[in-house]
C-alpha cells in the first residue's frame, strides 16, 4: 500500500518518526474494546497518514514550520500508568467560578477529576469514551468527519490515534448558562485528543480550553464544531503548555444560517505549536469573530492559520491576532479568507500585527484574500514592529524602569485583543492569568 | 540653599551630529518658576531633553547637578525617581508608601484640586484623548509625582484658551516653596497665566538675556531678532 504520492514525500515518509508511529498503531491495546466500526476507520486514516507522511518544507502550509523537535521520543504514548495529577496544579489553571469541568490527563479524561455538575436538558457532555457507549449517534458522526479533505497528515494521524476527548451536544433552542471547561494536563509522551462540539438550532454555550502540560508533550487536538441556524458559540482556548511542548490544533467549524462562532485564542506555552481553524460559511449571514495573541520569547515557534470559506451570502469576518516575540522566538501567520462565487454581501476583516522585542526574533505573516464574489467589503492587512521608543521615554521619564516600562508596553499591546474580545469577566480574568504569568516570567 | 538645578557650561550634541547647546549657565532655587524663552532651532527641547536623559543626545562638556546630586550620571528612569516616582519619593523622604486604597484616595484628591473629573479614571490611558486632555494628564501625573522639579516642555502647545487656563491653573496649585518650575516655551501667552519669577532668552544654544517677567513683555513687542542681534 501507501505508493509515494510524489518525490518529495519519498524522505518524509521514510522519516523515523513514521516508523515509530505505525508502531504505536500496531500496540494499541484498546482496539478489542471498541466498535470494528471504528477499528477500521481508525486503520484507514493511518494508512492515509503513512501515505502523506510528515509535512515537509515544500508544503506551502508548512513551510515556515521547523518539524526537528518531533522526534520519535515523543510518539510515545503519554503513560496510562502515570495518572498522578498534582492538585495544586489543576487548581492554578481552573476556570474560576462556576462551570461544567473535565480534566483531561494524558490523554484520557479523568472522571474522578472531572465535575459535570448539573446540565440543562437538552445538553449532553461528556468524554469520547463515553459517547461511543452511550450516543454513537454523536460520535460516529464525529469521527466520520473526515481528515482526508486538504492532506492533513496530523489529521489523519489523529484519528488513528485518539486515545479520548470530549464531546458537547446542545439540542435545539437550549441556552447552556454556565461555561463547559475542559483542562488538559500532560506530563509526557503523545496525546492525540478528538473532540466534538454540536450546537443545534437557536443554541448557545461558552467553551473554555486550557492547555496546561507540564513536560516534553506530544499534543494533537482535533475538534469538529457544528454551528446550527441562529446559535451561538463562545470558543476559548489557551495553550499554556510547558516551553518543551509540542503542540498541533486543528479546529474545523461550520457555521450555519445566522450562526455565530466567536473564538479567542492565547499562546504563551510549547517550544513548537500550530493552530490551524478552518472556518466553513456554508449558511447566509454567518457571524465569525477570532481574537487572538501569541508571546513567545527563548526558541518558541508557533503558527497561527485561520482559514475561513464564505460560501453563502452576508457573512461576516472579523479578525484579529497579535503576537509578541522576544529572544529567538518565531511567530507565524497564516491567514486566508476565500470569499466564493455568490457569497455576496460578505464583509471580512482580517489583521495580524507584531511585535519584535529582539533583533533575534523572528515572524512570518501572510493575510491572504480570495475573492469571487462582486459586491463584498473585505479588507486585511499586517504590521511587524519593535517597541515604541517614544512611548518608552514616556515611562522612564515618569520614574518607572525599563523592564517594568517594556512590561507595560507589552501588556499594552497585548491587551487590546482582550478588549476586542469582550470576554465575559470570569473568561477575561482566567486568560489574563497566562498574560501575566508571561510577563511576570521576564522580557 | 542647595540649588534645585544647577547647570554650568553646558555643551551638547544630537549623538553624532552638529552642536546645539553651546554654552548654557542657570540656576534654579527651590520655589521658583523659570520661563525659558526662544525662537526655533534655538536649543530649547535639546535641553529639556537632556535634562530627562533622552536617548540620542551626546552631552559634550559641562555639568548639570540636582539637589547637588550628578545628573547627567543618572539613567533616565533613576532621574525621574530621583525627585519622583510617588512611592519612591516618599521613601526618599522618609514618608510611608500609600498602598491602593490610599493612592486612589490621593488620586481622588489630586483630580479635584485640577478641577479634571473623576470618569478619567475610567478610561484606557491616552487611549482617544484630545490634545487638551492630554495635557491635562499630564499635570494630573505631576500632581501625582510630586515632583522636587518639573520641566514642561511646549505644554501649551496646541491648546485652545479654555485647556490652556486649566492647564495654568493646575500648574500654579502645584508652585511650592519647595519645587521648582522650568518652562520651555515660544510665546508669551502662556506666561499671562503662569507668572514667572525668571526669564530667559535662549538663541543658538546660548542664553543671550535674563531677566524678570517684564523680560517676557519686551519680547513680544520687539521680538526675538532685537535679543538676538543685541547679544
Amino acid at each position: 500500500m501507501a505508493t509515494p504520492i510524489s518525490s518529495k514525500r519519498r524522505d518524509m515518509t521514510a522519516h523515523p518518526i513514521v516508523t515509530t508511529l505505525r508502531r504505536v498503531f500496531r500496540d494499541r491495546t484498546d482496539a478489542a474494546m471498541e466498535p470494528a466500526s471504528l477499528t477500521s476507520r481508525r486503520a484507514a486514516a493511518m494508512a492515509r497518514f503513512v501515505e502523506l507522511g510528515l509535512p515537509g518544507r515544500r508544503d506551502e502550509a508548512w513551510r515556515f514550520t521547523n518539524l526537528q523537535p518531533l522526534t520519535e521520543a515523543r510518539a510515545a504514548p503519554a503513560s496510562m500508568a502515570e495518572t498522578g495529577v498534582d492538585p495544586s496544579l489543576l487548581a492554578a489553571h481552573r476556570l474560576p467560578g462556576t462551570a461544567h469541568r473535565i480534566v483531561v490527563a494524558n490523554g484520557c479524561v479523568r472522571p474522578d477529576l472531572s465535575v459535570i455538575g448539573e446540565l440543562p436538558l437538552g445538553v449532553w457532555f461528556g468524554s469520547v469514551v463515553d459517547a461511543i457507549d452511550l450516543r454513537p449517534d454523536l460520535s460516529d458522526t464525529a469521527f466520520d468527519v473526515s481528515d482526508t479533505i486538504g492532506a492533513r497528515p496530523f489529521a489523519s494521524l489523529n484519528a488513528a490515534l485518539f486515545t479520548d476527548g470530549f464531546v458537547l451536544a446542545i439540542d435545539p433552542g437550549v441556552v447552556l448558562t454556565h461555561p463547559v471547561e475542559i483542562t488538559y494536563l500532560g506530563k509526557s509522551g503523545a496525546c492525540h485528543l478528538r473532540n466534538t462540539i454540536r450546537l443545534g438550532t437557536g443554541s448557545q454555550a461558552t467553551v473554555v480550553e486550557t492547555f496546561a502540560g507540564t513536560g516534553e508533550t506530544w499534543t494533537t487536538a482535533v475538534t469538529t464544531i457544528e454551528v446550527g441556524d441562529d446559535a451561538k458559540l463562545r470558543h476559548v482556548k489557551v495553550q499554556a503548555e510547558a516551553d518543551a511542548a509540542i503542540h498541533f490544533a486543528l479546529t474545523r467549524a461550520s457555521l450555519a444560517t445566522a450562526a455565530s462562532y466567536d473564538g479567542f485564542l492565547l499562546i504563551t506555552g510549547g517550544l513548537l505549536s500550530r493552530q490551524d481553524i478552518q472556518v466553513a460559511m456554508t449558511g447566509e449571514a454567518a457571524n465569525l469573530t477570532l481574537n487572538g495573541a501569541w508571546l513567545l520569547r527563548g526558541e518558541q515557534e508557533a503558527t497561527v492559520a485561520p482559514s475561513v470559506d464564505h460560501q453563502a451570502p452576508g457573512g461576516q469576518t472579523n479578525e484579529l491576532f497579535k503576537g509578541v516575540h522576544g529572544d529567538r522566538a518565531h511567530g507565524v501567520f497564516l491567514g486566508s479568507v476565500m470569499v466564493r462565487e455568490g457569497a455576496d454581501g460578505t464583509n471580512a476583516r482580517q489583521l495580524n500585527r507584531n511585535l519584535l522585542t529582539s533583533p533575534t526574533a523572528r515572524v512570518d505573516t501572510k493575510p491572504e484574500l480570495t475573492i469571487h464574489a462582486d459586491e463584498v467589503k473585505c479588507g486585511h492587512g499586517a504590521t511587524v514592529g519593535d517597541l515604541d521608543e517614544a512611548a518608552l521615554f514616556y515611562l522612564l521619564s515618569r520614574g518607572i524602569d525599563p523592564a517594568m516600562a517594556r512590561h507595560m508596553l507589552i501588556e499594552a499591546f497585548a491587551a487590546e485583543v482582550f478588549d476586542t474580545a469582550a470576554l465575559t469577566p470570569q473568561i477575561d480574568a482566567h486568560a489574563r492569568r497566562y498574560l501575566n504569568a508571561w510577563l511576570g516570567a521576564g522580557t | 540653599m542647595t540649588p534645585i538645578l544647577e547647570i554650568r557650561d553646558l555643551h551638547a550634541r544630537i549623538a553624532g551630529g552638529r552642536e546645539i547647546v553651546k554654552g548654557i549657565d542657570l540656576v534654579v532655587n527651590p520655589g521658583e518658576v523659570h520661563a525659558i524663552m526662544g525662537p526655533n532651532g534655538a536649543g530649547k527641547s535639546t535641553l529639556s531633553s537632556i535634562l530627562a536623559g533622552k536617548p540620542g543626545y551626546e552631552v559634550t562638556a559641562g555639568t548639570v547637578s540636582y539637589l547637588g546630586q550628578d545628573l547627567l550620571a543618572l539613567a533616565a528612569d533613576e532621574r525621574a525617581r530621583a525627585g519622583t516616582a510617588m512611592n519612591a519619593a516618599r521613601r526618599g523622604r522618609g514618608e510611608p508608601e500609600l498602598d491602593a486604597a490610599q493612592t486612589l484616595k490621593a488620586v481622588r484628591a489630586k483630580l479635584k484640586l485640577l478641577d479634571i473629573g473623576d470618569d478619567l479614571l475610567q478610561r484606557p490611558v491616552n487611549l482617544g484623548f484630545s490634545g487638551g486632555e492630554k495635557k491635562r494628564n499630564e499635570i494630573f501625573q505631576m500632581a501625582m509625582l510630586e515632583p522636587r522639579l518639573a520641566i514642561l516642555d511646549e505644554t501649551d502647545s496646541g491648546l485652545d484658551i479654555d485647556a490652556l487656563r486649566a492647564v495654568s491653573n493646575g500648574v500654579n496649585r502645584l508652585r511650592d516653596p519647595a519645587r521648582a518650575i522650568v518652562m520651555i516655551t515660544h510665546y508669551q501667552r502662556l506666561l499671562d497665566y503662569i507668572v514667572p519669577d525668571h526669564v530667559h532668552v535662549l538663541s543658538e544654544g546660548r542664553i543671550v538675556a535674563s531677566g524678570d517677567k517684564t523680560l517676557a513683555t519686551d519680547l513680544e513687542r520687539h521680538g526675538y531678532a532685537h535679543f538676538v542681534e543685541a547679544a
